[in-house]
């Protein structure tokens, strides 16, 4: 997740963090950086990622699930921009039709915009984020503005766009109200943790294995029922 | 209730404080009502006293889960303030009260304390736009979420709303936008990943030209039989050609039997040729003779003779041998290369 720090000329980076249940260090170590947001990529049992965008010191901050990450390594997006230019900012109508959408729209202003002032921006604009609500999950993408088109370079300015990467998908779990603590103002009734998925489709599986051994047992009482005592006339008394 | 005196004695809580917390829990335990929770929060908070800033959030409490965070809060807050303290008698006279009622996950969606939060930390709408550089795009996008392309190109439409909305801004508050051509500076990615992704292209489009070439030649083994009935038609017609000029040859000999000087063979044969090869030949046949220096340089002559390599007595009487053999040999020409390096190069 560099990436994000690439794009992001006005971020500072912390090392990782040591412990994963002392979450209220973070305000500390952000207070200690001379931040007001922070966001914070907690990494679970070597494949669940969750997002914290928290503004601190005194909230809100919201906890996300980060899914179907694709990284700017990957080699089809072949766009490219100016480390440390100003993306504009873009999302889309579904953020302003709930309250916990107008809510996350402003923090991720907050820390994805980047200030005017930044020391390490340059004073260009090529590249775009764009923020969007589909299926109740925010959309991450991040593309580079082209002016010119490659085939008729003297022609009008023609607006294009190519995919500079990353992309992923966040699931809002639940916004606290504090920076990092606090009472839930907003839980995602849709979310179901990924272990859940995880065991939930292994029951499916354990069921299934469990049915064919139940009709298994099954078939052979029956077939221990309907079995005939021995005839008078089998064939090898017959022809002994 | 009991146990949260409990509970709460162990940290060491103060008479006041105690006499507070049960004064609360009384008074929720009777109105368990979820729907005045606003009005609720706020006499609590009052109730609680001094944290004036805080009584709105109060109202989520009473229908907060008493899940993993809540746990988490406790351990990490039960010694802060009376706010934290008030919301674990809530809690715990909550799961008092519906012992019997499954666990079940409770929907949190506190409209208000959202609003509430966001008035908090909302940015002066007088900062000018050159500050955030948002855009909002004005549909929503509502398209198939498995549908791969609709959904891509959803996003695309929207990015490229915003960008050329964008650009109208910033040309409206004069903000520099398109990078000058001459403006160079390190970029998100390195020059080696841009070539390795160059790369790659060259090689997908390589790929497909060859699968296109396979298909073709594929669909051209369908009609192969045409093509081989057209080959041998070709075949034909060359050698009916062939005959044609032949006979054309032969007709012209037969005029050419009166000329006194038509009879020698050799350029019979040579007429033979070139209407075999269906090209004249290249010798002109007025031109002069090449001169002798030129012929012997092309075929060789009779040669030096025979004693030319012997010893005279001149060469008997000279004794320079070192000079021939050491410097002569770098001077040389490049070295003919063999044979089996020669047939390789020829092919």
């Amino acid at each position: 997740m560099n990436d994000l720090e690439v794009l992001l000329p006005h971020v500072k980076k912390d090392s990782k963090l040591d412990s994963k249940s002392q979450l209220h260090l973070l305000p500390e170590l952000a207070d200690l950086h001379n931040c007001n947001n922070t966001l914070y990529l907690e990494a679970r049992r070597h494949e669940d990622l969750y997002m914290w965008a928290a503004k601190t010191p005194n909230g809100p901050s919201i906890k996300l699930h980060v899914q179907n990450i694709h990284t700017m390594d990957e080699l089809k997006m072949t766009g490219n921009c100016l480390k440390g230019s100003r993306g504009i900012v873009s999302f889309d109508k579904g953020f302003d039709e709930s309250e916990w959408g107008r809510l996350t729209k402003e923090v991720f202003t907050h820390i994805f915009g980047v200030p005017l002032s930044a020391r390490r921006a340059k004073p260009f604009i090529d590249h775009i984020l764009s923020f969007s609500i589909l299926d109740n999950k925010i959309w991450f993408r991040n593309f580079q503005i082209v002016e010119k088109d490659p085939l008729q370079p003297n022609g009008p300015p023609q607006t294009s766009l190519i995919e500079i990467g990353p992309r992923f998908v966040l699931t809002p779990i639940r916004i606290f109200e504090g920076a990092f603590n606090g009472a839930t103002v907003y839980s995602n009734p849709e979310f179901i943790t990924p272990t859940a998925v995880r065991s939930a489709h292994r029951r499916e599986k354990g069921d299934k294995y469990k049915m064919r051994k139940e009709d298994q047992a099954e078939r052979n009482e029956r077939r221990e029922a309907r079995r005939r005592e021995e005839d008078e006339l089998a064939v090898h008394k017959v022809f002994a | 209730m009991k146990r949260l005196m409990d509970a709460l004695g162990e940290d060491g809580i103060d008479d006041f404080g105690r006499m507070q917390l049960e004064a609360l829990a009384g008074g929720e335990e009777g109105s368990e009502d979820e729907d005045e929770s606003e009005e609720e929060g706020e006499t609590e908070g009052a109730g609680a006293g001094e944290e004036g800033e805080e009584s709105g959030e109060e109202s989520g409490e009473d229908e907060e889960e008493e899940g993993d965070d809540d746990e988490k809060e406790d351990d990490e807050e039960v010694d802060q303030d009376d706010k934290t303290q008030a919301e674990v008698a809530l809690d715990d006279a909550e799961s008092v009260d519906e012992d019997a009622v499954p666990r079940q996950k409770v929907v949190v969606d506190n409209k208000i304390a959202l609003d509430r939060i966001l008035d908090t930390i909302k940015l002066d709408p007088k900062i000018p736009w050159t500050e955030t550089l948002v855009v909002t795009y004005p549909e929503t996008i509502d398209v198939d979420v498995e549908d791969d392309l609709t959904r891509e190109l959803a996003f695309y439409k929207q990015a490229l709303h915003s960008a050329n909305a964008a650009r109208k801004l910033a040309d409206q508050h004069k903000l520099p936008f398109t990078r000058p051509s001459d403006y160079f500076a390190e970029m998100v990615k390195s020059d080696s990943h841009m070539e390795r992704i160059r790369q790659r292209l060259l090689d997908e489009g390589a790929a497909i030209k060859k699968s296109e070439d396979k298909r073709k030649e594929r669909e051209g083994k369908k009609f192969g039989k045409q093509v081989q009935l057209e080959k041998l038609r070709e075949r034909e017609r060359s050698k009916k050609e062939m005959e044609d000029r032949l006979k054309g040859l032969k007709r012209k000999r037969k005029d050419g039997v009166d000329f006194p000087d038509a009879h020698d063979d050799d350029a019979f044969d040579v007429a033979v040729e070139e209407a075999v090869e269906g090209r004249p030949s290249k010798k002109s046949k007025n031109g002069a003779k090449i001169s002798r220096t030129k012929r012997d340089a092309k075929f060789g002559f009779g040669g030096k003779g025979r004693r030319s390599k012997q010893n005279t007595k001149q060469s008997t009487e000279q004794f320079n041998y070192g000079s021939r053999k050491g410097t002569g040999g770098k001077a040389g020409k490049a070295k003919r290369p063999g044979k089996g390096r020669r047939m390789a190069l020829r092919k």
